[in-house]
């Protein structure tokens, strides 16, 4: 190999074009690796979240050339607005629904694959498959097997003697019919953490329950779980986060939050003013606000998750 | 973890357990493909057939022969953007961790610190300047606005940081001896040994891009620059009363080719996915 025969050679030091001592190289260096990501970063992140902020201080319409300043009248607007608080409302529900669904289904999961069944790995892959689709297609086709007329959700339900049910024309069922979805799509990802955890206990743990007599549901509820807390935190803030962001889910199979505006969550909300309302200057109060809300609850993350568990 | 392949009695309810999760997931997927290779008419029917009677391919010649349905192009852009962008986070990203893994620098712990602090910043907040900042560049309805605004991704350092900080200093010195400068050691020790997490967050960053919808909404507009997901809704709101079995197809012709990828690399993904998960901990 080449360093082998570099080595042979002896050592081989580049001469140095100007002379600085090697920590200033060193120094010189690192702000050289650091350039392109500061560069793009403070573009691309920094100047635009601080102008967020001053954006939404002005009435700042796409299509007008002038944008007057008009204090915190975007906020206040805000806050008054009952489409937002029902927006805000329809997010935390949905977000609540699918995290909940998405963590037990994903933890059930990732226990019946880690036990020694045949086959583990070809379980693993296949149930993870949904998660890898984009929200384009799995729109499409739940959009289709949650209809009220021809859905084959209806169908399944009629054996039980259900009668046919609008999922997506119902104010009240529209979220559960989307959240449904939405834990069939991104199950996976917990499932697969879960496993990392699950893999993380130490066997001797159990070994020694089954020496003091107990059962598979005692071990379950006295080693598993307590051990598993910083993998199901992690999991259920990730993904209140994510969750909290559904976009393309209302976007497409209810054609951009219906029916009415049953299914607009807060993000849907900011497009409609946005972009398609081309109120920039409100639409910023909408997103800072929305950063905030978020920002409080990955603070909140970050206290949860940086507890560390002792065995 | 060791694996007793134990009889099936013991585990059958896990056994059971699976089987059930396995339809659950596939019972979609399968009645997507199945109604795509049906008629119209059939489709829209009462109890639902779930086999079609007498497959056809009339969904599938409609959805690449429709003049606003341009599956193949969505495809090739999709593919385009998510690859330029995961290469642009490795270009900016893999330098930037190094130096705050390895190099002396005033500011080091301080900067990264910060940078941290900003992960609990979310992206939203930056839609609307970068929005405005694309169409004042000229970039709205062009591939830069899909690929540069997202590409100082503070968590693709964090991860690299971590990992380069486990390779041990001693390869390092021994490349110092050969003579390598600072761009040598990272070129020709440091990469080389991190191939499993810049695989990791190549994966992670490409399909989150692949999937994402939101941002090539508002940033594309005409059919020849579209995204795959950003033309699937767009099937879906032009067609969606009218020829069912055509947008089953589009869901179906669309998933193909990740559904191929993943088929090969199937651990290296799963890996990527467990690996990125754990480091955002």
């Amino acid at each position: 190999m080449s360093t082998m025969n570099q080595r042979l050679d002896g050592p081989r030091r580049l001469s140095l074009p100007f002379s600085v001592n090697l920590k200033t190289r060193e120094i010189i260096a690192a702000y050289i690796f650091l350039a392109p990501f500061l560069i793009f970063f403070s573009i691309f992140f920094v100047r635009a979240a601080i102008s967020s902020v001053s954006i939404s201080f002005h009435d700042w319409r796409l299509l007008r050339p002038s944008t007057p300043y008009v204090g915190l009248d975007n906020y206040i607007d805000l806050f008054d607005d009952d489409i937002w608080w029902a927006s805000v409302q329809h997010t935390v529900y949905f977000a609540v629904m699918t995290v909940t669904g998405t963590t037990i289904l994903g933890l059930a999961a990732a226990l019946a694959v880690t036990r020694p069944v045949r086959g583990q790995g070809f379980y693993r892959v296949l149930l993870y498959i949904p998660q890898l689709m984009s929200v384009g297609a799995i729109g499409l086709i739940w959009n289709w097997l949650l209809s009220g007329q021809f859905g084959v959700i209806n169908y399944l339900l009629s054996f039980f003697g259900v009668r046919p049910i609008n999922w997506l024309g119902d104010p009240n069922l529209v979220l559960p019919a989307l959240s449904l979805a939405t834990i069939w799509w991104t199950f996976g990802f917990p499932m697969l953490i879960f496993i990392a955890g699950l893999q993380g206990i130490p066997e001797h743990l159990y070994e020694a329950a089954k020496i003091d007599g107990a059962n598979g549901r005692q071990a379950f509820w006295y080693i598993t779980l307590p051990l598993l807390r910083p993998t199901i935190l992690f999991v259920t803030v990730t993904g209140v986060i994510g969750h909290f962001q559904v976009f393309g889910q209302p976007y497409i199979i209810t054609g951009g939050g219906g029916p009415g505006r049953a299914s607009w969550t807060v993000i849907i909300y900011l497009y409609q003013n946005a972009w398609v309302g081309f109120r920039m200057g409100y639409g910023a109060a909408v997103a800072v606000t929305i950063a905030l809300i978020m920002a409080i609850i990955t603070a909140f993350q970050f206290f949860v998750i940086s507890r560390r568990v002792e065995y | 973890m060791n694996i007793r392949h134990t009889g099936l009695y013991k585990n059958f309810g896990a056994y059971a357990f699976l089987l059930l999760l396995s339809a659950f997931v596939l019972f979609p997927l399968a009645i997507a493909v199945s109604q795509s290779f049906m008629t119209n008419q059939e489709v829209n029917r009462w109890p639902p057939k779930v086999i079609p009677t007498e497959p056809t391919l009339e969904g599938y010649r409609a959805v690449v022969t429709q003049q606003d349905i341009r599956l193949d192009l969505w495809l090739r852009n999709s593919l385009f953007a998510a690859s330029g962008y995961t290469l642009a986070v490795l270009v900016i990203c893999s330098p930037a961790a190094y130096a705050f893994a390895r190099l002396r620098f005033p500011g080091n712990r301080p900067l990264f610190a910060l940078l941290l602090v900003t992960i609990m910043i979310p992206g939203q907040v930056t839609l609307i300047p970068n929005y405005l900042l694309m169409r004042d560049l000229g970039w709205l309805d062009t591939f830069n606005a899909l690929i540069f605004p997202g590409a100082a991704n503070v968590f693709g350092v964090f991860l690299l940081r971590q990992f380069f900080m486990q390779i041990p200093a001693e390869l390092e010195e021994a490349a110092v001896l050969d003579g390598a400068g600072y761009f040598g050691r990272f070129r020709h020790v440091i990469l080389p040994l991190s191939t499993n997490a810049l695989t990791a967050l190549a994966i992670f960053v490409f399909l989150g891009h692949y999937n994402d919808l939101f941002w090539p909404i508002i940033v594309t507009s005409s059919l020849e620059t579209r995204t795959l997901p950003v033309g699937l809704s767009i099937i879906q709101s032009s067609y969606a009363g009218q020829y069912r079995p055509m947008i089953l197809a589009g869901a179906v012709l669309s998933t193909l080719p990740i559904l191929i990828v993943y088929a090969l690399f199937q651990r290296r993904i799963i890996q990527g996915v467990t690996l990125t998960g754990m480091g955002g901990r």
